[in-house]
């Protein structure tokens, strides 16, 4: 009788500490065989961490341990659940049912090929949810409105559907590389209710355009090894919040006069390996441009002014880098006032580094 | 110890309340969170190192980059292409980087590389990186890792080099990790240093090398308290036996082990949860089990059985024992549970028999008098 009070008093007190650890760390809390008096009996105590999983202030780490599914006795209080590097090939409507406070949710590398239209739909606090490498054909639907991050790098996604992203406006970061998108596959509008979007990557996918209709609250874009063929000016239009565009290795030929003016506060543009003739239009009129990549594309010619303001200096930044080099185009042919602007001789690369 | 217990039951108890991070750092303050409190589990050795570097009458560590002044309107702060950085946390996944990028700030916490092409740590990729607890390289194509390149990493506790192509562990890993991961790599040895000094190594991964018992180096273990140690689908054929005494669960599953024998255990006190399914495991020798009385869960599924392991009945604690799809061709009534006489201190919620050639009504109900309850035992032989 003794022995159940003082088990009761110790139970207690642990429940009631701020946090409680298990798994590394619930050894401590067992005896270590001197004080065989203390010790729970009949019923396992508190939560129970999942086999080979590691579960330590509320994170539980079960990455690379082959599951096949998703396992049972999560502890219910869990906020981040790794499950990257596994066997999962389905995600089934109960699976994360009790995981109210669950924040993140690592499925990356797993071989997921379904995803039951209502798995994630309890998750309320969820802000995190990384599916790269999987082998979804759709993006989720029913993605909780808390999220804040969604990761679906090298999966088989060909469509982007404007009801997925639907009522998710807390969306910041949206990384979708990797997939066989096409142009015609993301729906008109799909992201434009993300008033918080900040972060969007579709590289290396086979989208053929700069996607239009993004939201003005984007801060980065990446289109990188995608067909793109031209930049249209107006799929650029209203993202005032633009810092740094990602066109590298597409098929560029043109980028649309005012295409630059469109995003006033643009400071990163890379449009190295494309097959750009020409400097684009509008760069010594950008007041905030610091770093503009055009290496490996077909440039022949550099004129005086494509860089630098014709009358005197109103750029508001300066620029940190320049490349040019692996263009038709000689050094000995481009002026050296071209740079009139550039303080930094480190920050232009021009020599034909071959 | 009993007073150690305590002590550790009281920091516990009063460790300061969780308090719910801001909306969108939620990751990275867990993360951070849990590294902090890592930290102030330890002795503290790292700190007062750092102390000294402090009160030095150089300010910055020698490897310290020379950072170039920044010009005068550049407003923006550096952070590589690609990448997205937020409070100390640089995140560059999925990015088909070919090398570890440079401009990353110094005072970068978690630096996320997973899923890229990198090949190779080089001496100067991480330099400077002093403030560094995280680094993720998991999903690469690593095959060489310089042995300076963790030089000024002295914070590091997370380093995860799952899915990559590493030969060995990498040599001059810092002391202060508290977690490896190095999964599915090509790791044939570890070498008596590997972990020489790392006081705080408390989780440990290296499953799905080819690692073979030789190819561990005696002493490599030494002095180290693991408390999670993982060796599976590798190429053990015996339990080994140098690992730290102070393991808590230890998994060995997916590889060619024949039998336990009598001493195989006799360091591992501690033990809590032992995997051992998916072995060729003939045999459980009498008397090893009594090395690990406080074990709690035992995987033996898949492997060789022709009987339940004696012992089994004198394991207090033992509440799950997976025994199922092994070759176990009767079931004794004292089998899993102790004479009345002698008192089991938990009862059993799983016992899995199910895939062996023993028929559910040859066993008496007798046998699982210190179980939970019905549903703690999965007899059937599951077959369709």
């Amino acid at each position: 009788m003794k022995a159940v009070i003082i088990l009761t008093l110790f139970a207690t007190v642990c429940y009631s500490k701020p946090f409680y650890q298990k798994g590394l760390f619930d050894f401590m809390l067992e005896d270590d065989g001197s004080g065989t008096d203390i010790v729970p009996v009949d019923v396992p105590v508190g939560p129970t961490c999942p086999f080979r999983c590691q579960c330590h202030l509320r994170v539980v780490q079960c990455s690379d341990i082959g599951l096949e599914q998703v396992p049972k006795n999560i502890p219910p209080d869990t906020t981040l659940l790794d499950l990257q590097n596994n066997k999962i090939t389905e995600i089934k409507e109960d699976d994360f049912k009790n995981l109210k406070n669950l924040h993140a949710l690592i499925l990356v590398n797993n071989k997921i090929k379904s995803i039951s239209p209502g798995a994630f739909a309890s998750l309320t606090k969820l802000e995190r949810l990384y599916l790269s490498k999987n082998n979804l054909k759709e993006l989720p639907t029913n993605m909780p409105k808390s999220l804040q991050e969604l990761r679906v790098h090298e999966n088989m996604v060909t469509k982007v559907k404007k009801s997925v992203f639907d009522g998710l406006n807390n969306m910041i970061v949206i990384e979708l590389g990797t997939n066989p998108i096409e142009s015609s596959g993301i729906e008109k509008g799909a992201f434009q209710g993300m008033k918080k979007l900040s972060y969007l990557r579709i590289a290396d996918t086979n989208i053929t355009n700069v996607p239009k209709g993004l939201p003005a609250s984007l801060t980065e874009l990446h289109l990188d090894g995608n067909k793109i063929a031209k930049v249209d000016s107006d799929s650029l239009n209203g993202l005032n919040n633009l810092a740094k565009l990602g066109l590298s290795y597409n098929n560029i030929i043109s980028v649309e006069n005012g295409s630059v003016s469109n995003v006033p506060h643009l400071r990163e543009l890379h449009l190295d390996h494309n097959s750009l003739t020409l400097v684009p239009a509008g760069l010594n009129e950008h007041k905030y441009i610091q770093v503009v990549y055009l290496h490996n594309n077909k440039i022949a010619a550099v004129s005086t002014n494509d860089f630098c303001p014709i009358g005197y200096n109103t750029k508001k930044a300066s620029y940190t880098g320049i490349s040019l080099f692996s263009n038709p185009v000689q050094y000995w042919e481009i002026q050296p006032a071209t740079f009139r602007c550039v303080y930094e001789r480190s920050a232009i690369q021009i020599g034909n580094y071959k | 110890m009993k007073e150690c217990v305590l002590f550790y039951f009281l920091a516990l108890c009063s460790a300061k309340p969780f308090v719910l991070p801001p909306k969108y750092m939620a990751l990275t303050d867990l993360m951070m969170n849990d590294m902090d409190d890592d930290v102030d589990d330890d002795n503290d050795s790292d700190d007062d190192d750092d102390d000294n570097d402090r009160n030095s009458l150089f300010p910055f560590k020698r490897n310290m980059p020379l950072r170039p002044t920044l010009p005068p309107f550049n407003m923006f702060p550096t952070c590589p292409f690609g990448c997205q950085c937020y409070l100390k946390v640089v995140q560059c996944s999925d990015l088909g980087l070919a090398s570890i990028p440079a401009k990353i700030p110094p005072d970068t916490r978690l630096l996320d590389l997973q899923n890229n092409k990198i090949k190779e740590i080089k001496e100067k990729d991480l330099q400077g990186l002093t403030s560094l607890s995280a680094l993720f390289l998991n999903n690469n194509k690593l095959y060489k890792v310089h042995p300076k390149a963790f030089q000024s990493t002295n914070k590091l506790r997370r380093l995860y080099l799952s899915h990559n192509q590493l030969t060995e562990i990498p040599a001059n890993l810092p002391k202060s990790l508290a977690e490896l991961r190095i999964h599915d790599n090509k790791v044939k040895k570890v070498q008596k240093d590997s972990f020489k000094g790392m006081n705080s190594l408390h989780v440990l991964e290296m499953s799905a090398n080819p690692l073979e018992n030789e190819g561990i180096e005696p002493g490599a273990f030494e002095g180290l308290t693991v408390f999670h140690v993982r060796i599976a689908e590798a190429k053990l054929t015996s339990i080994p036996k140098g690992l730290p005494s102070s393991i808590y669960e230890l998994h060995l599953d997916h590889n060619k082990i024949s039998s336990v024998e009598l001493e195989d255990f006799i360091r591992y006190k501690e033990l809590q949860r032992l995997g051992l399914g998916h072995n060729k495991i003939k045999d459980v020798e009498n008397g090893s089990l009594a090395y690990i009385p406080r074990v709690r869960e035992i995987h033996l599924e898949n492997n060789k059985l022709k009987k339940v392991p004696s012992g089994i009945s004198d394991l207090k604690y033992l509440q799950v024992l997976f025994l199922h799809s092994n070759n176990i061709g009767k079931v004794d009534v004292n089998d899993f549970c102790p004479p009345p006489s002698k008192m089991k201190k938990s009862l059993y919620s799983g016992i899995s028999l199910f895939g062996n050639p023993v028929k559910y009504w040859e066993v008496q109900p007798a046998t699982f008098r210190c179980t939970l309850g019905r549903n703690s035992v999965q007899m059937g032989n599951f077959r369709k």
